[in-house]
């Protein structure tokens, strides 16, 4: 048979896209059929099954704010997921509290997606509520002000512009609040 | 010739019969216009890699922060350099692999002159903060529809020259290029269209299917189908062995599409896909072993030749860095080894011995091959050529090795949480810094290449002058 493909073109080509469609729908196509947690929102008042609260779709001021994430390239060195470590879960906590772990129906509002690809910085996915607003003006005015040996990019124009400050922290004080996870309501505001 | 080697060529004797039959109008445009944006992109390479150091460099010009400069170094490397060299590779591979001109010299040159077009959208655009948000598929949906719109026109002159050969038998190297055509229409397709309809997990699993197979489906399958060519013309040996060529090609049309969801091990996504990306990245073992068993036995008894033979030099030395490569990939989906590299910088290092290490060498090889060729002249300088490999060779080690270093340093810190996140990256900044110094050995790569083969053509005019 493989020799056939050596001398008709229209063979190759046929057995060449056969082969590879058998993976790419199967990969692509059926998962998110199979597996309805990929685009139900994040749902639960049964504090017996986790941590419990509801995901809710974007305002526009936070949408704006994943406009302004998506444009300035955070996801580059930030990512978005507490994966199943147990390393994860302790660093995307704070104030001793464990994080849950990252569930795909936390996401379905997101797009683009931030999941990202490299930590150069530490992951965002439960960063909701853990700084106020004047630590993260500070923070993004000059990070070495308040971390000395962060490699974080300065990002004045975005300090000094009042109405994508609040788009960009709007959406970050969102992150990772649809699990309601910290005890008494402890976030900053 | 023993049994089972094939030449690259349908008839050998057909080669001289060939001479003047070719005008490569549309392969001098690619090749030129890819080592152009090298170049450009070299530095715009240098100066991400620089802010790592000095994170406040050039840090008030909006247009300039790290986040809007890195989608333009892998986009201008990935779409600017890489592609456009392996294109103008294919533009003269085809047409002497069947005997025939170019199906069409002027649709080839508007698909030049339309390349150009989105490479430099792509300049203006990214810095300007216009990014799709999705790795890989930065570029602003215009600039995907002329892309989709130039490989349409690629496509088309391509399979034009193939369907009118002269000789009926194709080699290795047709086989992966229309593989590559072909792929890479469906894979740009999801990446860059079809992810905008979806959100959350289901677009990152379609984005990831895109960003594997970019690398899979298209730098590899054409990556290969030029160093299938120039191995045999380079050492002028006969291919080794033609089954295991068949072996290496079908395999990885099956296998390499499966793998996309390997990029969130342990992340939010269904653990029985983890397991599938799992198993079939351990499959992608043979396609790699067949190609580099052949691409081995190709040398045989002929390694004298790496001595004094440039092309040959990077030819070899990029199989080596795909081997090596295409070893570290499955081994990273191995869970307890993704524990400890994912997210690290040893993950960039992973990525650049693939496309700078292997898929480079590869292409810079075939410059550096056919440039004497298309301007029937002589190479300007092979003592210029040696020194440009071993500046990408011990800049590209330096880079691989420390990145691979640093980041597992890095994981295996992170998986202690009483070490402060802060004190990880500190402890990165030495790797930072002589990742950059490795970056610009690189770079005097870059500009050695760039200036050889430019010379080779400026001289030519000037004999004719
Ligand atoms: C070059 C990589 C890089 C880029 C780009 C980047 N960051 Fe950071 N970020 C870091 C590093 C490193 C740290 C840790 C040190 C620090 O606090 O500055 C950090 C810390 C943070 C923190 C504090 C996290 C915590 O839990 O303490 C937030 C919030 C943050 N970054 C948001 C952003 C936003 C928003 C953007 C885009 C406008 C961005 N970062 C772009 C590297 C980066």
């Amino acid at each position: 048979m493989l020799n056939r493909a050596d001398k008709s073109a229209g063979f190759a080509i046929g057995a060449a896209l056969v082969l590879f469609f058998i993976g790419g729908t199967l990969t692509t196509v059926i998962p998110p059929l199979v597996d309805k947690s990929w685009g139900r929102p994040f749902e639960n008042h049964d504090p017996s099954k986790g941590p419990t609260g509801k995901l809710r779709p974007y305002t526009e001021l936070e949408k704006h704010g994943l406009a302004i994430y998506t444009r300035e390239g955070c996801w580059y060195c930030h990512t978005q997921q507490t994966r199943t470590l147990v390393a994860d879960t302790k660093r995307s906590g704070w104030r001793g509290v464990d994080s849950p772990i990252s569930t795909p129906d936390e996401f379905v509002y997101d797009q683009p997606h931030m999941f990202g690809t490299k930590r150069t910085g530490p992951d965002l996915s439960r960063v909701g509520g853990k700084y106020n607003t004047q630590w993260h003006r500070t923070h993004f005015r000059n990070p070495r002000d308040l971390t000395p040996g962060s490699v974080m990019p300065p990002f004045p124009w975005i300090a000094n512009d009042e109405g994508e400050f609040q788009a960009l922290l709007a959406y970050i004080q969102r992150l990772g609040r649809a699990k309601d996870w910290r005890p008494d309501g402890d976030y900053e505001q | 010739m023993p049994e089972g080697r094939v030449a690259p060529v349908g008839a050998a004797a057909g080669q001289t019969a060939q001479q003047g039959l070719h005008t490569d109008t549309t392969a001098k445009w690619f090749l030129l216009s890819s080592i152009a944006y090298f170049f450009i992109v070299g530095i715009v390479a240098l100066t991400i890699a620089a802010k790592f150091v000095w994170p406040e460099l050039l840090g008030t010009v909006p247009y300039l922060t790290y986040g809007r400069l890195r989608p333009l170094h892998v986009n201008g490397m990935l779409f600017g350099w890489l592609l456009p060299c392996d294109m103008a590779m294919v533009y003269f591979i085809v047409p002497r692999l069947c005997g025939v001109k170019l199906w069409s010299e002027k649709l080839g040159v508007a698909t030049a002159a339309l390349w150009n077009v989105i490479v430099l959208g792509a300049v203006v655009m990214l810095p300007a903060g216009l990014n799709k948000g999705l790795e890989y598929a930065e570029l602003p949906t215009s600039l995907s529809v002329l892309v989709v719109i130039a490989w349409i026109m690629f496509g088309i002159n391509i399979f034009g020259t193939i369907l009118t050969r002269k000789y009926e038998q194709m080699y290795v190297s047709i086989w992966y290029i229309m593989g590559t055509i072909l792929w890479t229409a469906f894979v740009y397709l999801t990446g860059n269209f079809a992810t905008q309809f979806t959100t959350g997990v289901n677009q990152a699993n379609l984005n990831w299917m895109y960003v594997h197979n970019a690398v899979g489906l298209i730098f590899t399958p054409v990556g290969l189908a030029v160093a299938y060519y120039f191995i045999p013309r380079a050492s002028t040996q006969p291919l080794y062995n033609h089954r295991l060529s068949m072996v290496g090609f079908w395999s990885l049309s099956f296998v390499y599409v499966w793998t996309g969801a390997h990029h969130m091990l342990h992340g939010p996504i269904s653990q029985w896909l983890q397991t599938i990306a799992i198993a079939f990245s351990l499959m992608l073992l043979i396609p790699v072993w067949a190609v580099v068993w052949n691409f081995f036995g190709t040398m045989k008894g002929q390694w004298h030749q790496l001595r004094d033979n440039v092309p040959l030099k990077f030819l070899m030395s990029g199989t080596v860095f795909y081997l090596l490569t295409c070893f570290q990939g499955p081994m990273h989906s191995l869970r307890t080894v993704n524990a400890i590299v994912s997210k690290t910088d040893w993950i960039p290092g992973h990525a650049h011995m693939a496309l700078l290490g292997c898929f480079s060498f590869f292409a810079i090889a075939g410059a550096y091959y056919v440039a004497p060729r298309l301007w029937r002249t002589e190479l300007h300088s092979d003592a210029l050529a040696n020194w440009s490999f071993w500046f990408f060779m011990i800049g590209g080690l330096g880079f691989f090795v420390t990145l691979w270093l640093g980041g597992f340093w890095q994981g295996w810190q992170w998986n202690n949480p009483a070490i402060p996140f802060i004190d990880t990256v500190k402890a990165l900044h030495p790797v930072w810094l002589v990742r950059f110094c490795s970056g610009v050995l690189m770079f005097c790569g870059i500009v050695s290449f760039a200036y050889n083969i430019m010379a080779t053509v400026v001289n030519r005019r000037e004999e004719h002058a």
